[in-house]
């Protein structure tokens, strides 16, 4: 790694005032895992990082609101996400899901805020968290502002964030009612990253599916919510019929991409053998 | 001193260090050239666990740490309280939970933290926490059987 200068901030304000929004070499560093691999392998070379670790415990808080849904600070490191009660009660499947996100060391230094705003479109939280609807509260130099996940994601690394402005507070609306179920499917070694990731929310009356969430990741340039898909469920109850059908928009409307991992036709396959799984799990468990 | 270089303090194994580090190195970098060579950068994507190490209660890859943000603080590596063996590396020896041993420090310092964390894993339990931790020469078996020794050894009280 080449030289660079080094800055620790105190508050938000401070760290948004030292970004330069004309000069990308100069970007902040939470946990770092992500960024030190770019920055190993030369694709990022700063001549300033502005560490968040000088934050304060508070920047990575979890809080539980009286609605049911919780606030989680963007510096909350994958380990403490893990450990939190208020996080296994409000969305398990993020509980589940961490177990297979990389391992203890990075997962004790990688922070949420990083997580999602690092925009690699093979990360397993983005698509969890579209699936929960959850926002991200954002500080800025001019302004401060709350986007969906939608919103967020604009492309392969791309997020709809300004230079100067960073993830602050990620915040999940309450789940009663509702089961979420994450897969994702690596086919070349198990701890590669994943072809596949498919997140499934629903929101039942009885048999009947009221709502539908339906997430494609990772075999896609960024997680993409399958709304046609998701409708097709939305008012009905689940038979084989209806599911095949759903399966069968979801790989139409899905924009699959070739890479390393496998053919866009074969992640086709993945995806109508995954999507069927994931709803099926889905439609098994409810949070009371 | 110049703007990418900055002196700082570390509490190295309990005694306290200055050094001089570039902020674009990484702790196992600079524990290399203090000498201390247990913990050794393999992969350099922090999924093999070779560098693993201990920055106050934390677990971390040393390839993907860098040393100024070890400021202030505990850094702990295999080489602390080196007088004599613990029962994780007795039952290491004992199972023959290794071969060549180039990724035994590691395995060792994540032994010890699943142990505090959980007295009594299950074998899932321990795959499931050393699936960062790549042994080469393939001891995974020996390795389970060494775990669970030296959780039984920690279970009975001396």
């Amino acid at each position: 790694m080449k030289a660079f200068e080094w800055e620790q901030p105190r508050d938000w304000g401070e760290a948004i005032s030292m970004l330069d929004p004309r000069d990308l070499t100069v970007r902040v560093m939470a946990g770092g895992t992500a960024l030190m691999l770019m920055m190993k392998s030369g694709v990022f070379q700063p001549t300033r990082l502005i560490s968040l670790q000088g934050l304060g415990q508070e920047a990575g808080a979890i809080v539980q609101e009286a609605q049911g849904g919780i606030r989680i600070g963007a510096l909350c490191s994958l380990t403490a996400l893990g450990q939190s009660s208020a996080v296994a009660t409000t969305a398990p499947v993020i509980i589940r899901t961490l177990k297979t996100l990389s391992n203890v060391r990075v997962r004790n230094v990688a922070t949420l805020g990083g997580h999602l705003a690092h925009a690699d479109p093979h990360m397993d939280l983005p698509p969890v968290m579209m699936a929960l609807g959850a926002t991200v509260k954002t500080v800025g130099a001019r302004s401060s502002r709350t986007l969906t996940m939608s919103e967020l994601y604009r492309g392969y690394y791309e997020t709809a964030l300004e230079p100067d402005e960073l993830i602050c507070e990620i915040v999940i609306p309450s789940q009663v009612g509702r089961s979420a179920v994450y897969l994702k499917c690596s086919t070349r070694a198990a701890d590669d990253w994943p072809t596949l990731g498919v997140a499934v929310n629903v929101k039942c009356d009885g048999d009947v599916i009221e709502k539908a969430r339906i997430v494609v990741s990772a075999a896609t340039e960024k997680p993409i919510e399958l709304v046609a898909a998701q409708t097709l469920l939305e008012g009905h109850s689940i038979s084989p019929s209806r599911l095949n059908d759903c399966a069968e928009l979801a790989l139409a409307q899905a924009p699959l991409v070739s890479d390393a991992r496998g053919t866009a036709s074969y992640k086709k396959e993945l995806l109508r053998v995954y999507l069927k799984r994931a709803i099926q799990i889905a439609l098994k468990g409810t949070i009371s | 001193m110049s703007q990418t270089e900055r002196t700082i303090e570390i509490f190295l194994n309990d005694k306290p260090i200055r050094v001089t580090v570039g902020h674009h190195q990484t702790l196992i970098e600079v524990l290399q050239a203090q000498g201390l060579t247990g913990a050794r950068e393999s992969c350099a994507q922090g999924l093999c666990g070779c560098c693993t190490l201990k920055v106050n209660e934390t677990l971390v890859s040393g390839c993907l740490f860098l040393a100024v943000l070890a400021d202030g603080q505990r850094v702990q590596t295999i080489e602390a309280n080196e007088q004599a063996l613990d029962e994780v590396q007795q039952a290491f020896i004992e199972c023959g939970a290794f071969q060549c041993g180039y990724c035994t420090p590691g395995f060792i310092m994540m032994v010890r933290a699943l142990l505090d964390e959980n007295p009594d894993p299950s074998d899932e339990d321990i795959g499931h926490y050393l699936s960062g931790n790549l042994c080469r020469c393939a001891t995974y078996p020996e390795i389970i059987k060494a775990v669970q020794r030296a959780a039984s050894v920690r279970r009975v009280p001396s």
